[in-house]
């Protein structure tokens, strides 16, 4: 981590940076879900919309763990404990997400045909 | 007693303890979180209405994205500036932090309260009215119910000659309202006949309450004593003669299971009536003379003759006409409509020409006619900005919130178009905030109307009561809120109450602002998943 003076006031320019980018990106994402002209895929939200809205909300989010909350360069033990909570959290989206298969879906499961 | 690994780190992990505890806070909030987003996905993918896409106000939720972002940056600048022992910078940095905080509340608040204060009704055949409900007035001057409040008009009407109250579940508050209101319209309730009830074993019955007693919640609270001591009593009179009889029958059957013998077990019921006592599940009170009676439709399942409160109070008496009345009507959504057409196979066009709305409203089909137009001058722009595609179709046709939605924005330019109000660029900013503006557009824009209570399917505000949407965009907004609210807390006490701390000793300062931080860039990291699921997708 910036310890030293001298490493702290050099990090003070990439969380200006990355402030910046932050901005950017929720511009773009604004831009491209309201201006016809900027949409991609379909006419409207469509799938191409939502990738593209969540990878840049993927980006800034990972800016801000990596940068802002120091994860590019913290010790072992913070991984272990931050990357569990993501582990859990995509099982979980995971099984909610078997729900799909889930037979009260089907109209003939209780009529057996 | 010193607390050990505060400032220095622990050899183990490499981390002071705080850290420690901060990423595992964190962690159980990614799950909690988490489990919130697979519940939107979850929710959306399933819903079997129109999931409402790009309907939240962009405006306010850009601004309070640019605010966290913005303070995402000063905490951390706040940081280094106690890490290179400036108080003065990180003061300025903190306190712009907690500024930042209490302006996402303040947009936050605005928005929540424009939806509160927004009515919108699906009708039986699934079109939706959006607008806002008027209160009841007799010429200028507004009517007061017995409290002195004003009536909105949203309530249901019924004429009481006689009501029925369930002694176990009749709801305090409900008897209360229910004597103010026969109060203030000079009316009494009173006990229809009689009640009495055998209250000892083997004893006559006796008179608990006699016809012609006014009611009260302490009279019902009575009965209700003797009914469930009565019950209470039958119930162990019961436990008690059939355990007798699988006693006797066990005896009679040795060897054999209880299942083979469960059949020829049964409660003599003439030895058991003797003693046991008597159940009051209901009492009737008299309404003299019948008396108009108003309850909120989320209170009552309403029906002429009979109506029956959630409590399952049954109200005798004639339906009044209790219409939802819209002071401003704002949009008209034939989504759902549309999409129910569809399913049955049906033009969805034709069943919304064929709509109560449209039948009933000159307004709404004028809009109607208006808006195809409109819809058919965007196709028209879409096929000349795109061309057709290889299968000979538009590559890009309006969408279906396009086709079927007119919304405020869209009557607004109606309005406009027609020679109506037209607003400066100010105020049709503080519309985005705000919502439409019906004093500065007016009657012609936003008209009245009067839904008949018997065309009303589903109403509510905008509140997790009117779909799945809402209730998750009021529980995720909320929970957000309400870690900004605690972080702004944390981050508050650093600025005003660290002074002392940063003296003796300015590296746990540093540290306490660290985790802090740690927690407020989590705040950020939420929102920025927040803002485009809710507000853009």
């Amino acid at each position: 981590m910036a310890d030293t003076p001298e490493a702290i006031k050099k990090s003070v320019k990439t969380y200006l940076f990355v402030g910046g980018i932050l901005f950017l990106g929720t511009i773009i994402t604004v831009l491209v879900a309201t201006v016809p002209a900027l949409d991609i895929g379909r006419h409207g939200f469509d799938a191409m919309d939502c990738i593209l809205g969540l990878a840049i909300a993927t980006f800034k989010a990972s800016l801000v763990a990596y940068i802002f909350m120091h994860l590019n360069h913290e010790k072992k033990a913070v991984y272990w404990l931050f990357g569990s909570g993501l582990v859990m959290v995509c099982s979980l989206a995971f099984l909610t997400a078997l729900a799909i298969f889930d037979p009260i879906y089907d109209v003939f499961f209780y009529s057996g045909k | 007693m010193e607390i050990p690994y505060l400032v220095t780190p622990r050899k183990d992990t490499g981390l002071f303890n705080s850290k420690i505890a901060i990423w595992l806070f964190l962690a159980s909030e990614v799950m909690l979180f988490g489990g919130f987003f697979s519940a939107y996905v979850f929710l959306r993918l399933g819903a079997d209405y129109p999931w409402p896409e790009r309907t939240l106000p962009v405006l306010p939720g850009l601004i309070n994205t640019f605010v966290l972002i913005g303070s995402s940056v000063t905490v951390v600048f706040a940081w280094a500036s106690l890490k290179l022992r400036n108080w003065r910078n990180f003061q300025i940095y903190m306190g712009i932090t907690v500024f930042c905080a209490v302006v996402f509340m303040v947009f936050k608040g605005i928005e929540y309260n424009v939806k509160f204060h927004h009515q919108a009704v699906r009708l039986k055949d699934y079109t939706v009215i959006e607008g806002h409900l008027g209160y009841e007035k007799e010429g200028e001057q507004y009517v007061l119910d017995h409290k002195g409040n004003r009536v909105e008009e949203n309530l249901i009407f019924i004429e009481a000659s006689k009501l029925t109250f369930n002694t176990v579940r009749f709801h305090k508050p409900w008897v209360d309202e229910l004597l103010g209101q026969a109060e203030h319209r000079k009316a009494k309730i009173v006990l229809a006949e009689d009640v009495s009830a055998v209250t000892e074993e083997g004893k006559a019955p006796t008179v608990i309450a006699k016809a012609g007693e006014l009611f009260s919640n302490d009279l019902l609270g009575r009965i209700q004593k003797e009914h469930l001591a009565a019950r209470s009593h039958n119930g162990q009179e019961r436990t008690d003669a059939l355990r007798a009889e699988w006693v006797k029958a066990k005896a009679d059957n040795p060897g054999k299971k209880g299942w083979q013998i469960a059949s020829t077990v049964n409660i003599d019921a003439a030895a058991l009536a003797p003693k046991l006592l008597t159940e009051i599940s209901t009492v009737s009170f008299n309404v003299e003379p019948a008396t108009k009676f108003e309850f909120k439709p989320r209170d009552i399942k309403e029906a002429d003759g009979q109506s029956r409160l959630r409590d399952d109070t049954v109200v005798d008496g004639k339906l009044l006409a209790s219409p939802m009345v819209f002071h401003h009507v704002d949009a008209i959504d034939f989504q759902h409509l549309a999409m129910k057409a569809e399913a049955k196979g049906l033009d969805p066009m034709q069943a919304i020409e064929n709509s109560w709305l449209i039948q009933n409203s000159p307004f709404a089909k004028a809009a109607w006619t208006w808006h195809k137009g409109e819809v058919a001058k965007l196709e028209k722009k879409l096929l000349d900005g795109y061309g057709l595609g290889d299968d000979k179709k538009p590559r890009r046709v309006p969408t279906h919130k396009e086709m079927y939605r007119i919304g405020w924005k869209d009557l607004g330019a109606k309005a406009e178009s027609e020679g109506g109000v037209k607003l400066s660029w100010m105020d049709k900013t503080k519309e985005e905030f705000l919502g439409p503006n019906y004093d500065a557009r007016g009657e012609a824009t936003f008209p009245g109307f009067s839904v008949p209570r018997e065309q009303v399917g589903f109403a509510a505000k905008f509140t997790p009561a009117w779909n799945t949407y809402y209730a998750l965009y009021f529980t995720m907004t909320g929970l957000h809120g309400l870690h900004v609210i605690g972080g702004a807390l944390v981050l508050a006490y650093y600025l005003f109450f660290g002074r002392k701390m940063y003296l003796e000793n300015p590296e746990w300062l540093a540290n306490r602002v660290e985790i802090g931080g740690l927690f407020w860039h989590f705040v950020d990291l939420v929102w920025i998943f927040v803002f485009p699921i809710f507000y853009l997708m």
